[in-house]
This record gives structure tokens, C-alpha cells and sequence, in this order.
């Protein structure tokens, strides 16, 4: 109906003035409102309220009529169509108020509906502002945090502290005066002078970097001028080699040889090096030269995949032979024995001349798996030596070298941890193999800077240059007292095996001139006929008969009288003193635990060694030591107080001047020969 | 037949060198100290070692107890004889002797108190003095050795009193006769001596070796040990060892002994002799046994 009605009002305004052009509606609109019958401007004068009992009064009087109406109708009559016809119209008038009052009421909910509406657009409008600004705030809060969170970059930055800021910035930049009151200012400084300096370390960077660049093409091109420079020298070398053999300065070969020496193994490099040192600057006499192949030590390196090739491949190779010939264990024992022997293919090799053009030649190997330095011997004499009988043992590679420090016998593995490596493979003890592989003295081992602490069992074992240098003197002047000592006995022993005790012109002050005892033999006799003697107890209880030592058996005669003297040579003579044992057989046996006088003579040549040392070296103390023996001989024969009750002369006429025959409450023989007085006292 | 063969120590040249001087080494002479705690022994190289008795003896005696407890050189010649007083230990050997303090003994570097040589008559050769005895009597001491006299001294002055001339080679040893101070000497010429020491003259002479008894022609004559008991002696050595009655000079007793004795002394009715050199002092706790030695 509202359609309607606003329809209803369009043709009102068309009729009241006609059809006004479109364009002019608004206006026409507003002209025509003062002049037209406006029923919104109606609707505001008009109280609601009334309206409606208007509204109700209406539909009563409607109702009336009708009941009216009906009645009339109902009792019809002709005058009736009058009032009927009054009523009709009334009830049109009322039916037109009834609309009216429709038309009214919808306007009256169309304002209301607009104005709701319109309030509500406000409102809603409004909300929506709210909700803007709402939104606004929100997000000015999440900025004022987001701000008031903002670290800046700058706090990341280490700045250099205030003092030395202050101190290094330049003022333009500090600018002292502003910046110490504000810290924000103060910051900006510093930042600046951070900004400043990392400008110039950048600058320096960049002027490095060229700088090497440059350097490293500078570089490049010395390379390239050397490396044409290295066939240049070759042939140089080359051409020198003549001119060094001609001056006897073999740089060459030295150089080759620290090419070999690079690939020796850890001890016998310091052996190596610490003996060329002590060659070329203490001893010209000693010469170090490397021997073995250098292709098997390079071969000992191959990387362990190859080996685990091999290993894999030998296993099927052995699987394979396991079931073709059964290698019985002891073949394969003596393999791991072989294997735990095994010795580096290099080895060392020092050359010692002795002053009489006598050589020593030492061998040094290293047993890798033992980690132990075995050493083997060899003398060799300018002149052929003919070797007497009893000279055997004297310059044998094999104890040659025997005891060069006090028990330092070689015949034992100086490293505590082989006990257990010998265990496994049912090794007893490296003396067995000793004359194979050579002698693991300790000397050796220190030489090669090996160092076996017995608290300590230690499993690795490193060589050490400084345990060798210190060790390094003492030993090869050793070996060499050693060799020529040695030597010496070789040739007194030729002498003394043809009855003549070899005494040096500047020695023969010791003695008398006529000396009438005679040496008849001089024989080797091994360690047990030495100790089943019985006049050798004594030293045997004394722990001065080891099996390192060597034994001889020398008989004096003269006349019927036969003194046999037992002789230890211990190996290191001279230092060491031979002690002699003496059994004298003439009227009876008399031996040291019977006749203190042979006690007596036994200490004058064991005691009073000193004596009979001669000049240094001091080689002639074993044939100082017979040539006494024979004096003491002679005394003693000369004066044996005569035994009244036997008849005949006696049988060694006294020849020997003496000043007293017996002294002391023991009734001592003079024995001390006095030089030059040529007289026989008593110590 | 294996015997087991002692273990062989690295020796180096001085433990060699000592060794040596140990099998190598005779004592001549002992001494206990006055107060019974020490003994003083003397060698064949003129060193003194003084061993602490009460500690070997004791129940807890080790192995270091057998060792004395010092030795220092006291003469440069054997030290043959040595004898104490009640504060002096007086040693002699090569021609004089030397007195050391008991009490200082012990420290180390004792100097010797005072040394004496009686006036000898030769002077090629310095004679040994082979016997000291202390005759309490008259607080002096009796020398006698090589150049075959007795020498007295007096032990507050120092001086050489007499000078006992008879024997006509070196003087082996001496005792003293209580009673009448009588001193006995026998030498290597075979005959025991006496002397009186206040008529200073040779009382009588035994020659041992003339009487066919006791002598041991093969040993030679000389008289090594003497012991008096006022009337009666025991003398030995190249002859056996023989009991002699002074008075009448004549042997009663021969002991069979083979081997020549070196010492004898009368001990409460028994006789106790000693022979042998070696660089041990045996003890004898009980005469029955050794019950250990003192080694230098």
C-alpha cells in the first residue's frame, strides 16, 4: 500500500499542476510543497494518538452504519434507499477516513522506518568510526611498542668505550663540548667516529688486498726463475763432482746420504745424525754410512688398503692350502717368530780407526716390531792377524764388544715389554738369535736415544737426540780403548803361547834383570773347568767369575817347583784388572788357603795392579802382572828357609839381595821389588 | 756336578778393586775397648775398623751390625799389633806407634794422640814392631819387633827407658810374668827369652826347636805365640805348641797340632789358640762354635 501511496502522491502533485519536467523535480518539488496538500507535513501536526481513536471511532461508526444498513435492508421500504443512501455515503466518508488514516499510518511507519533507518545509520556510522578509531588505536599501540621494542642497529655495534672514544676522536667528530651533556648526541659521535674508522680499515683492506695480490704475482714469478734455476744447478752439480773428489770434500755424497736418511726409522736416524755430528766435529777418525735398501723401506708405507688386498687375498690362499698341505704349527710358529724378528732394511753402518790403522766396524739394525737396536762387530787389522789359540775368543765378533759398560752383556732384550711379545710366539729369551741379528747392548739403545725405564713399562718408545748426544763420546772412545786393548792382547798372546812374556822396554823397571823362572804354557780354559778348580773358590764366592769373562791357565816353572796360575781377563781389561789365582806345586801343594806367602804373592799382583799398569793405555798390565808372577817365583824358591833335617844343598840358591828373609808376625817373603836399588823388601 | 754359581753384580772397577782388597786382606791385631763395647781390629793395608760389639751381639743384630762402625787409616804400614789401656787404644806396625782416645775414636777423621818411634839403630829399613805389652806396674809399655830388642816406654812421658838386647833375630811376640815383672819374648831365632825388667838383664833362655819333642824341623824354629801364667808357659809356632815349666825349663805337654799357631792365651785353665787370615773377625760366643763374623 505504500507503493501505493507513493504512487498516490505522484499523480496528487501531477494534478494539482500538471507534469513538471524531470530535471525541474526538486525544485518543483519544493515549489509545489507550499502549494499542494502535503500529507507528511499533516502526519507531523497530527497526534497519533488521536489518530487512532479517530481510527477506532471510525470503524465503530462503520460498523454502526452497517448494522444500520443491514437493518434498513433488512426491512426495506423505499425511503429507506435515502437513508440507506446517507448511510452509504457517510460510510464512504468514513471508509475514505479509514484510508486516510491508513495512508497516514503508512506514512506515519515510513518516517518511523526512515528515521529508525536514518538513526540507525547514524549509529551505524558512528560504530564505525568507533570501530576505525578502535582499529587506529590498536595499531598505534602495536606501533608505540613496536617503537618503543625497536632496538636499534647502532646497539649492535661494538663501539669503542667512552675514554678511548674521547681519546682517539678526532674533536670535529667528538665534539666534546656538546656530546658529553647529551647522550643522543654522544651516540650519534660515536657512531660517527665507528663509521669514520670502518672507512678507513676498509680502505687499508682494500690496500692489502692489492698489496698481496701484488706480492703473490712477485711470488709467482720467482717460482718460475727458480724452478729454471734447478736444472741449471744439476748440471752444475754435475760438473762439480770431479772438483770435490779433487779437494776431498764429498758434499755429494753427504747429501745422498740425507736423502737415504730420511727413510730410516726413528732410532737409528738419531744414531745417524748425532754420530755424523760427533764426527765432524770431535772425531775425524769416525765415518757413518748408511746401508740396505731404500725401495723395501719405502715399501714398509703402503697405504692399508693394499695390505688389506693382500690380507684378504693370502686368506684364501691359505684356505686354499689348508686343504692341500696342512702347514704344521711349528712352521707357521717359526713364521711369526721370523716375523717378530724382522729388522728394518736399512741399517747403520760407523767405521772406527783405531791409530794403528786397525778398524772397528759397527753395524747397527733396528727390529721394528721389538723396537730395540741390535749392533754387530767387526775388527779388521791393516795387517793380516794370525790368530794364536788362545786369542780365539779375544776379537770374535760375538764378544768383542761384550761388557763395554759394567754388565752391559748383550745377550738379553733391554726392553721389558718384548717378555710378552716373546711369550706368544714361544720365544725364550733373544740369546739364541743374538748371533743373527746382533747384540741389543744398552749402549746401543741409548745411542739411538732409546730410553727403557725398568719402573715403567712404557708401550711406545720415543727416541730421544739428547740421550744420545750425551752418551755419544763416552761410547766410541770406549769402543776404541776396547779395540786397541784388544788388539794388544791379541799380540802379547802370540807371544805368551811361545813362552815369552812380552815386558816393554819402559816397563822393564819393574822388574829385575835376571829373572830364572820361565813361562811353559799359556792356554784358554772354559768358565766351568774354572770353576771346579779349587783354588779358585775364593774369587768364585766373591762374584768375580761371571760367563762373561775369559779364563786362561798360565804355568812358571823352575826347576821342580810349578806354579799354576788361574787368570780371569775380565772384559773390560785394562780398567778392569785380570785376577790371578795361584796353586804352587813343590814340597806339597800350596795354595792361598795354606801358605799365606802365595796369599801374598796373589796380592801383589791382583792389589797392587796400579803398579804394573806401565804408561797409558796401560796395555801392558797382563804381561806386567806374568813378568811379576816369575819375580815372585823366584823369591819365594830362593828364600825357603832350609829344613835342617833333609840333607843335600838347597835347590835354589839365594840370588835375590834381600834385606830381611821374614817379617812381620805372618813370616812375609820379601816381595817388593825396589827399583833402582835392585833390593827385595817387605810391603 | 752343578753348583750354583753366585750372581754376577755389574761390578765396575772400584767395586772390582774392593773385592780384590777384601780376599786380599789379612788382621793382625785386636782390641776390645775398656768399656767392653767396642772391638778395634787392625789389617794388612794399616787400617783400623772399630765394630760395635754390643750391636752384633744384641738380639737384633742385622747384617749392617757386622760391619764396623768405622775404619780409618791409621798407619801406613800392617798394623800388627794393638792393645788398650783404660782410655788409650795404642796400635803399632810400621816401625812406631800411635795412641788413639777410645772416646774419640769414633768420630769421623780421629787423629791419633801421639806417635812414638823407639830409637832404632838402622835406618835402611824400618823394623816392625810385631808385640805391644802394657805392664800396669810401672804405666809403661814394652815394644819389641824387627830390630830384635825390647824397647820400653813410659807411658806419661813418652820416653824410651831401656832397650833389652839378646835375641838375635826379629821378635814375635811378648807376655808378661805377674809376679816377678818378668817379661818373656820369643822370635824367629827359636828361643823364648826372659827378661827382668828392673836389672834390665836376660834372665834365662829356652830354645825351643834344640829339644827333639816338640820340634817341627819342617816348620822351622821360630816362636810365633807365647802365654805365662806365672809358672807355666805355652809356646808355639814353627815348633808344636809345647807347655813348658819355667822353673825347670823343661816341656810337659805338647798339644798336637798340626799347622803352626799364630796366638795363645791361658783362659781360666783352658788354652785358646787362633790361626788363620782372612778379612773376618770370628766371634765366639760359646767355645763350641762360631756363632757369626764380623766382616771389614
Amino acid at each position: 500500500m505504500s507503493s501505493e501511496s507513493s504512487k498516490k502522491r505522484k499523480p496528487k502533485v501531477i494534478r494539482s499542476d500538471g507534469a513538471p519536467a524531470e530535471g525541474k523535480r526538486n525544485r518543483s518539488d519544493t515549489e509545489q510543497e507550499g502549494k499542494y496538500y502535503s500529507e507528511e507535513a499533516e502526519v507531523d501536526l497530527r497526534d497519533p494518538g488521536r489518530d487512532y481513536e479517530l481510527y477506532k471511532y471510525t470503524c465503530q461508526e462503520l460498523q454502526r452504519l452497517m448494522a444500520e444498513i443491514q437493518d434498513l435492508k433488512s426491512r426495506g421500504g423505499k425511503d429507506m434507499a435515502i437513508e440507506i443512501e446517507e448511510r452509504r455515503i457517510q460510510s464512504c466518508v468514513h471508509f475514505m477516513t479509514l484510508k486516510k488514516l491508513n495512508r497516514l499510518a503508512h506514512i506515519r511507519l515510513k518516517k518511523g522506518r526512515d528515521q529508525t533507518h536514518e538513526a540507525k545509520q547514524k549509529v551505524d556510522a558512528y560504530h564505525l568510526q568507533l570501530q576505525n578509531l578502535l582499529y587506529e588505536v590498536m595499531h598505534l599501540q602495536k606501533e608505540i611498542t613496536k617503537c618503543l621494542e625497536f632496538k636499534s642497529k647502532h646497539e649492535e655495534i661494538d663501539l669503542v668505550s667512552l675514554e678511548e672514544f674521547y681519546k682517539e676522536a678526532p674533536p670535529d667528530i667528538s665534539k666534546a663540548e656538546v656530546t658529553m651533556g647529551d647522550p643522543h648526541q654522544q651516540t650519534l659521535a660515536r657512531l660517527d667516529w665507528e663509521l669514520e674508522q670502518r672507512k678507513r680499515l676498509a680502505e687499508k683492506y682494500r690496500e692489502c688486498l692489492s698489496n698481496k695480490e701484488k706480492i703473490l704475482k712477485e711470488i709467482e714469478v720467482k717460482k718460475e726463475y727458480l724452478s729454471s734455476l734447478q736444472p741449471r744447478l744439476n748440471s752444475i752439480m754435475q760438473a762439480s763432482l770431479p772438483v770435490q773428489e779433487y779437494l776431498f770434500m764429498p758434499f755429494d755424497q753427504a747429501h745422498k746420504q740425507y736423502e737415504t736418511a730420511r727413510h730410516l726409522p726413528p732410532p737409528l736416524y738419531v744414531l745417524f745424525v748425532q754420530a755424523t755430528a760427533y764426527g765432524q766435529a770431535c772425531d775425524k777418525t769416525l765415518s757413518v754410512a748408511i746401508e740396505g735398501s731404500v725401495d723395501e723401506a719405502k715399501a714398509l708405507f703402503k697405504p692399508p688398503e693394499d695390505s688389506q688386498d693382500d690380507e684378504s687375498d693370502s686368506d684364501a690362499e691359505e684356505e686354499q692350502t689348508t686343504k692341500r698341505r696342512r702347514p704344521t704349527l711349528g712352521v707357521q710358529l717359526d713364521d711369526k717368530r721370523k716375523e717378530m724378528l724382522k729388522r728394518h732394511p736399512l741399517s747403520v753402518m760407523l767405521d772406527l780407526k783405531c791409530k794403528d790403522d786397525s778398524v772397528l766396524h759397527l753395524t747397527f739394525y733396528y727390529l721394528m716390531n721389538l723396537n730395540i737396536m741390535t749392533v754387530k762387530a767387526k775388527v779388521t787389522t791393516a795387517t793380516e792377524l794370525i790368530t794364536p789359540i788362545s786369542a780365539g775368543d779375544l776379537l770374535s765378533p760375538d764378544s768383542v764388544l761384550s761388557c763395554l759398560y759394567p754388565g752391559d752383556h748383550g745377550k738379553k732384550t733391554p726392553n721389558p715389554a718384548n717378555q710378552y711379545q716373546f711369550d706368544k710366539v714361544g720365544i725364550l729369551t733373544l740369546r739364541d738369535y743374538v748371533l743373527d741379528l746382533g747384540h741389543p747392548y744398552l749402549w746401543v739403545q741409548k745411542l739411538g736415544g732409546l730410553h727403557f725405564p725398568k719402573e715403567q713399562p712404557q708401550h711406545t718408545v720415543i727416541a730421544d737426540h739428547s740421550l744420545s748426544a750425551s752418551h755419544m763420546e763416552t761410547t766410541m772412545k770406549l769402543l776404541k780403548t776396547r779395540v786397541q786393548s784388544r788388539l794388544a792382547l791379541h799380540k802379547q798372546f802370540a807371544s805368551l803361547e811361545h813362552g815369552i812374556v812380552p815386558v816393554t822396554s819402559d816397563c822393564q823397571y819393574l822388574f829385575p834383570a835376571k829373572v830364572v823362572s820361565r813361562l811353559v804354557k799359556w792356554v784358554t780354559i772354559a768358565h766351568e773347568d774354572y770353576m771346579d778348580l779349587h783354588f779358585t773358590k775364593d774369587i768364585v764366592e766373591a762374584g768375580l767369575a761371571g760367563d762373561t769373562n775369559l779364563y786362561y791357565m798360565a804355568l812358571v816353572e823352575r826347576g821342580t817347583a810349578k806354579l799354576q796360575a788361574a787368570v780371569v781377563l775380565n772384559p773390560g781389561y785394562s780398567s778392569i784388572p785380570p785376577i790371578f789365582q795361584l796353586c804352587l806345586n813343590w814340597k806339597g801343594e800350596k795354595t792361598n788357603s795354606n801358605d799365606d806367602n802365595i796369599r801374598a804373592m796373589e796380592s801383589e799382583v791382583n792389589v797392587c795392579y796400579k803398579e804394573l799398569c806401565g804408561p797409558r793405555p796401560s796395555h801392558q798390565l797382563l804381561t806386567n802382572q806374568l813378568q811379576r808372577l816369575c819375580v815372585l817365583l823366584d823369591v819365594y824358591l830362593e828364600t825357603e828357609s832350609h829344613d835342617d833335617s833333609v840333607e843335600g844343598p838347597k835347590e835354589f840358591p839365594q840370588e835375590k839381595m834381600c834385606l830381611r828373609l821374614f817379617r812381620g808376625p805372618s813370616r812375609m817373603k820379601p816381595f817388593k821389588y825396589n827399583h833402582p836399588q835392585g833390593f827385595f823388601s817387605h810391603r | 756336578m752343578e753348583r750354583a754359581a753366585p750372581l754376577a753384580v755389574p761390578l765396575g772397577q772400584t767395586e772390582v778393586f774392593q773385592a780384590l782388597q777384601r780376599l786380599h786382606m789379612t788382621i793382625f791385631s785386636q782390641s776390645v775397648s775398656p768399656c767392653g763395647k767396642f772391638l778395634a781390629a787392625g789389617n794388612n793395608y794399616g787400617q783400623i775398623a772399630i765394630f760395635s760389639l754390643s750391636a752384633a751381639l744384641s738380639s737384633e743384630a742385622k747384617e749392617e751390625s757386622k760391619k764396623p762402625v768405622v775404619t780409618f787409616q791409621a798407619h801406613d804400614g800392617p798394623v800388627y799389633s794393638m792393645v788398650s789401656t783404660d782410655r788409650h787404644l795404642l796400635s803399632a806396625g810400621d816401625g812406631e806407634v800411635k795412641a788413639w782416645l777410645w772416646a774419640e775414636i769414633l768420630k769421623k777423621g780421629c787423629k791419633e794422640l801421639w806417635r812414638r818411634q823407639p830409637p832404632y839403630r838402622t835406618s835402611l829399613e824400618v823394623p816392625e814392631i810385631n808385640a805391644l805389652l802394657l805392664v800396669p806396674k810401672e804405666n809403661s809399655l814394652i815394644l819389641a819387633g824387627g830390630d830384635c830388642q825390647l824397647h820400653t816406654m813410659d807411658l806419661e812421658t813418652g820416653t824410651f827407658t831401656r832397650a833389652l838386647r839378646g835375641h838375635t833375630d826379629y821378635i814375635h811376640c811378648l807376655a808378661l810374668r805377674e809376679r816377678s815383672p818378668e817379661v818373656l819374648s820369643g822370635g824367629e831365632d827359636g828361643a823364648v827369652r826372659l827378661w827382668d825388667l828392673r836389672t834390665v838383664r836376660e834372665v834365662q833362655t829356652i830354645e825351643v826347636y834344640k829339644h827333639e819333642e816338640c820340634s817341627r824341623p819342617h816348620n822351622g824354629r821360630w816362636i810365633g805365640c807365647l802365654a805365662t801364667d806365672s809358672d807355666w808357659m805355652v809356646c808355639g809356632g814353627g815348633p808344636a805348641l809345647t807347655l813348658w815349666h819355667l822353673r825347670s825349663s823343661t816341656p810337659t805337654t805338647i798339644f798336637p797340632m798340626r799347622a803352626p799357631q799364630k796366638h795363645v792365651t791361658f783362659y781360666q785353665d783352658l788354652v785358646l789358640t787362633v790361626a788363620g787370615s782372612s778379612c773376618r773377625v770370628d766371634v765366639f760366643t760359646n767355645l763350641g762354635y762360631r756363632a757369626f763374623s764380623l766382616s771389614f
